[in-house]
């Protein structure tokens, strides 16, 4: 099975009852569930409890306790809104016994309104950027190995941050900039789209808050603390999408990152945020 | 609504109904629907309430599910998510007529130190050579219906200009800009988390003009229905909410009836302490109906 198919299969889930699912697991060489996967495997399972007239528009998350890649996840929804507008959804992703993240997600039925958008920055093409798996290596990063192969489908090129290849923002001292993409053609569902940008989506965020310090990887503790989308309009994750970052702040061990996600087109089609623990290790 | 820092801190005290079990005061207002600063202000109270002092909140995600209803005061119930060696969290549903209307999250973490940087503060006149705000909504809408102001009294507020009526250009990336000063008008104690709960407060007004700046339109000219549908603060360093800070809001995007804006907080002296984002229902209200007014968020 290729890559990119074992990522569409991690995003199906198994349905035990109504309202309640199960993940299933890759082959990881890691220690801790990468965070993405336990966001997208919620997304997936908030949108299956919900009418398909509805399109999930943000969600909001917490990562509570490190997942364990030995037993699956079970994903518990409940349901805390049912409107006309809008419906809302809290799934909480569950390991023995315990609670390990937290999503809340909302929907909406489509309407019109008015219409605006940042504009995407001027940077160059994919092919500038450098693979992320291979800076981090060339970094030192001791799960360089293991990220690369439980990353394998997706393709990152990494453009440059504050401090290596953008040049100074007047207000931000910390960006970071890679162009993404899923390696291969994915199913036409829009859901395994979402779901897999969700997947994406926590890769590198929160390094945007170090690019403004020589941070050594090997001597730095990072751990996702929230995780928030709002997704603006549905796209094709296998196509190359900028993921433009900054981070407006850093203190007290923890960094905040935003992210907005552009179209080659020029097209904004989400805007993210997340915070992250950044601990200095003695 | 309450006028001033001493009704403000009335209404941030919560009556404690039983472990982990609130209930808030409700002050007289016109509007046909709970401020969302209040409940957001409120539920955040309840969660701290059930958290070892030694953690400080740095983050909330919140949703606001139902309109609050101004006549009915609102129960916080507040579950324990984890408690943590460096952090807690609490979700805290606010309820009222047995559904809940909000739901919020906050996580709590013990003082550490790390890397430090934060971004560089815009240049802007100072609060007192900036605009009454009062004074340009007269100017703009003379038969605004001005009654309820006086509601909004514990916020002294000073506008400094959005990219909709010129008085700030907007920048090459970003078509939707709005600026203004603000802090609770008058002096509150010292205790470091009625200035958190202060902030949240005041918080949930005037992010929507961002967005609403590129189309021609503001909250206040009484066509649009303006609902928050979330509400996210990172609180990154202390500050005191009763001395003024600058609330710089971006509009990166709007579309399918929604409008989301970013926000930095800095205090005068250029320091980032807070990053807010929401995200709101705009929409524009048909014109052969009669619009309700006091859509002040």
């Amino acid at each position: 099975m290729s890559d990119v198919a074992e990522l569409v299969e991690l995003l199906d889930l198994e349905q035990i009852e109504p309202d309640l699912f199960r993940g299933s697991q890759p082959d990881s060489a890691r220690a801790r569930v990468y965070g993405g996967q336990v966001a997208a495997q919620a997304v997936v399972a908030g949108i299956r409890t919900v009418d398909p007239a509805y399109a999930v528009h943000s969600l909001h998350s917490y990562f509570l306790r490190p997942g364990d890649y030995a037993v699956p996840i079970v994903y518990d929804v409940e349901r805390i809104r049912d409107g006309r507008s809008f419906q809302s959804r809290r799934v909480v992703a569950r390991q023995h016994g315990r609670p390990i993240y937290y999503q809340t997600l909302d929907f909406q039925l489509p309407e019109e309104g008015y219409e605006h958008q940042d504009a995407m920055p001027r940077v160059g093409p994919p092919e500038d950027g450098l693979d992320l798996v291979d800076l981090m290596r060339a970094r030192g990063n001791a799960d360089a190995d293991a990220l690369g192969k439980e990353w394998s489908a997706l393709d990152v090129r990494y453009l440059g941050n504050s401090r290596h290849g953008l040049p100074e923002h007047p207000r931000h001292r910390a960006q970071a900039q890679m162009w993404i993409r899923i390696r291969e053609e994915l199913p036409a569902d829009p859901v395994v789209h979402l779901a897999a940008f969700t997947y994406a989506s926590d890769v590198s965020l929160l390094g945007a808050s170090l690019a403004a310090h020589d941070a050594d990887p090997t001597k730095t503790q990072m751990a996702s603390l929230d995780h928030t989308i709002w997704f603006h309009r549905p796209f094709r994750v296998d196509e190359w999408w900028l993921y433009d970052q900054f981070s407006p702040s850093a203190s007290g061990a923890r960094g905040l990152s935003l992210g907005r996600v552009f179209l080659a087109d020029g097209t904004l089609v989400a805007s993210l945020a997340q915070e992250g623990l950044i601990r200095p290790r003695s | 609504m309450p006028r001033d820092a001493a009704a403000l801190l009335a209404l941030l005290d919560l009556e404690r109904i039983d472990d982990n079990l609130f209930r808030g005061a409700m002050e007289p207002s016109s509007l046909p629907r709970v401020f969302g600063g209040q409940v957001a202000a409120q539920a955040l109270v309840a969660g701290t309430r059930t958290v070892d002092p030694a953690y400080a909140v740095h983050s909330l995600h919140s949703y606001f599910l139902q309109p609050g209803d101004p006549a009915a005061r609102i129960v916080y119930d507040v579950e324990t998510l984890r408690d943590g060696r460096s952090f807690s969290t609490r979700r805290v549903l606010a309820r009222q007529h047995g559904r809940p209307i909000f739901a919020l999250t906050a996580n709590f973490q013990v003082a550490e130190d790390g890397w430090d940087h934060h971004d560089v503060m815009p240049t802007v006149p100072s609060p007192e050579d900036s605009l009454d705000p009062r004074r340009v909504l007269a100017e703009l809408y003379p038969d605004r219906d001005t009654s309820g102001d006086s509601e909004w009294d514990v916020a002294d507020l000073r506008y400094v200009g959005s990219s909709g009526d010129g008085l700030l250009a907007p920048g090459p990336e970003h078509p939707a800009l709005q600026r203004c000063w603000l802090r609770v008008s008058s002096a509150l104690p010292d205790d470091p988390f009625l200035h958190v709960a202060a902030f949240t407060y005041l918080s949930d007004m005037t992010l929507m003009g961002a967005a609403l700046a590129p189309h021609g339109a503001r909250p206040e000219d009484g066509t649009h229905l303006i609902a928050s549908l979330d509400h996210a603060i990172w609180f990154h360093r202390p500050f005191r909410a009763d001395e003024w800070w600058l609330y710089d809001q971006t509009s990166p995007w709007a579309g399918g009836g929604r409008g989301l804006v970013t926000a930095g907080v800095f205090t005068a002296d250029g320091t980032l302490v807070a990053t807010v984002a929401q995200e709101a229902l705009m929409r524009k209200f048909d014109p052969s109906r009669r619009p309700s007014r006091g859509d002040a968020s």
